[in-house]
């Protein structure tokens, strides 16, 4: 009963599968020399939050409520950053929040612990 | 308290994990070590480089003009054939120059010659001689460590004074005092009044430390000032608030008005600034840098793998005390830490070894080239966040997998 409420719904796996790709060509970009120009401490910051997402991507892999609300966190965080440094990217924040909507949509079908 | 206990617990497994397989842990932190070595060292010496040429391009002066025969940028159509006919800058111009520029602050006429120094039985080949008017001492930036600069009238009665350069004073006179010595430039004995400060290597040549500095109008009396040969150039400062366009708008109505060119007629002169030499070496160090980053990237991507992989191996290895863990009662984010953790510090200690090789290189690289080269806080910061990051990610889905075994299937395993 519990296997079957937790199956991972197509739309997620997608979700997922690209976020996970995302996740490979963002890595090498959050040490390339231009996040490096913003600021001593923007490579850092942009790893923690492509880190996060990775490990939220995972989360919600696993149909797990704590990648969901994780991977709002970082979305905050994120978009914080990037109003910060005057780089706001308005189709980014779009499938973001379309991402975000789809995640809150099966959270109820999500496990709670870890 | 439980959380911070479990926390310190979970990280002592770790490090008793890892140095219990020394061995294995020695051999996958090297894929991390050579990965941050090779980025690391690519930016440092690209930072380095970049550092060392605005410092030589500031010493040449941000806010000054350069009135030549050639310019300093070379396009594709470059006609070079027009160009060398163009006349050379001419000591009267600069008379010129300072009497009718308002947006000029002051303007020098300087040439350069190879000559050999001598002292007693001292000689020094291939100095440079720069044969300077009297303002150059506003339009360059140099600091003098002994002694003085030229006065006014050294400078228009042409005395044979000089000021030298710290590497020449020390190879000529190395137990004595400087200044008030007489030493032979071409033949000619010259008097030194001051020694420039020290300056070190400078990327684009030109340091002072093996420079002999004369007034011009003493020259005339060693080289033919005229001569093609000794690029000669006249250097004007911008007063303040005064932009180097504006400076150079002026001097292009001065220079033609000078040179009497007709109103249809081609500049037959060259305005240079060094942010035609900056703005060339920034698009240079763009590539070198994404080069770098493109090569050091893959190298990060590998070691992220290998550590990945002797993960899985280890949760593998240890799924039987995982599942004892668990059956005493361990949570699964202890378990989940205890893992994280060791990929991470495993991840780390690359890091750093890579980081401390960085710096043994930059100091003994710098004792050897002459140059600069400095391990920045920047790259110190990416060094340490690559490593944590690699450890993290790479080590977050074998960590979560152990996290998530079942206690009973964990402790029947083989």
């Amino acid at each position: 009963m519990e296997s079957a409420i937790r199956k991972r719904p197509l739309l997620i796996t997608i979700i997922c599968i690209i976020g996970f790709i995302w996740i490979v060509f963002s890595l090498p970009a959050v040490f390339s020399p231009s996040v490096k120009k913003l600021g001593d401490w923007y490579p850092a910051l942009f790893g923690l939050i492509v880190a996060s997402s990775f490990i939220a991507y995972i989360g919600v892999w696993n149909m797990k409520r704590w990648g969901c609300s994780l991977f709002i966190i970082t979305f905050f965080i994120k978009e914080i950053l990037l109003v910060l440094i005057n780089d706001i990217n308005y189709v980014g924040i779009v499938v973001s929040v379309f991402i975000i909507s789809v995640m809150v949509a099966f959270y109820k079908r999500m496990d709670m612990n870890l | 308290m439980v959380f911070l206990g479990l926390f310190r617990e979970s990280i002592l497994f770790a490090l008793n994990a890892l140095v219990v397989n020394k061995l294995r842990t020695f051999l996958s932190l090297l894929g991390i070590t050579i990965g941050i070595f090779a980025i690391i060292t690519v930016f440092t010496i690209t930072d380095s480089l970049e550092q060392n040429l605005r410092k030589s391009v500031q010493s040449l002066g941000d806010d000054v003009v350069f009135v030549e025969k050639w310019p300093w940028t070379f396009g594709p159509d470059y006609p070079w054939w027009k160009y060398i006919n163009r006349p050379l800058p001419d000591y009267t111009e600069l008379d010129n120059i300072l009497r009718k520029c308002d947006g000029a602050q002051s303007a020098a006429f300087t040439i350069n010659a190879n000559i050999t120094v001598k002292y007693k039985s001292s000689s020094i080949e291939n100095v440079t001689l720069v044969c300077a008017s009297h303002q150059y001492d506003k339009v360059k930036n140099f600091e003098i460590a002994e002694g003085r600069y030229f006065t006014d009238i050294e400078s228009s009665a042409g005395r044979p004074v000089a000021i030298i350069g710290d590497v020449l004073a020390h190879s000529l006179f190395p137990f004595q005092s400087v200044l008030g010595q007489f030493i032979k430039v071409n033949g000619a004995k010259v008097m030194v009044i001051g020694v420039f400060k020290k300056e070190g290597e400078s990327i684009l040549g030109g340091s002072n430390d093996t420079q002999v500095l004369v007034p011009v109008q003493y020259a005339r009396s060693l080289i033919d000032i005229r001569s093609e040969n000794l690029d000669p150039v006249i250097m004007v400062r911008a007063k303040k608030g005064i932009t180097n366009d504006e400076l150079i708008d002026e001097l292009t109505g001065l220079m033609r008005s000078i040179r009497k060119l007709h109103p249809m007629a081609d500049d037959n002169f060259a305005l240079n600034q060094t942010s035609l030499i900056s703005n060339q070496f920034d698009s240079l160090f763009d590539i070198v840098g994404v080069a770098g980053w493109i090569i050091g990237g893959f190298s990060i991507l590998v070691g992220g793998f290998g550590i990945a992989n002797i993960m899985f191996v280890s949760v593998k290895e240890r799924t039987n005390i995982i599942g004892v863990q668990k059956s005493l009662g361990a949570k699964n984010y202890f378990i989940l830490l205890q893992f994280i953790f060791e990929s991470v510090f495993l991840s780390l200690i690359g890091g750093v070894i890579g980081l401390l090789i960085v710096y043994v290189i930059t100091v003994t690289a710098g004792d050897t080239f002459g140059m600069e080269i400095t391990l920045s806080r920047s790259n110190i910061i990416l060094g340490f966040t690559i490593s944590i990051l690699i450890g993290l990610v790479s080590g977050f889905i074998p960590a979560y997998g152990a996290s998530q075994l079942d206690p009973v299937e964990a402790i029947r395993a083989n």
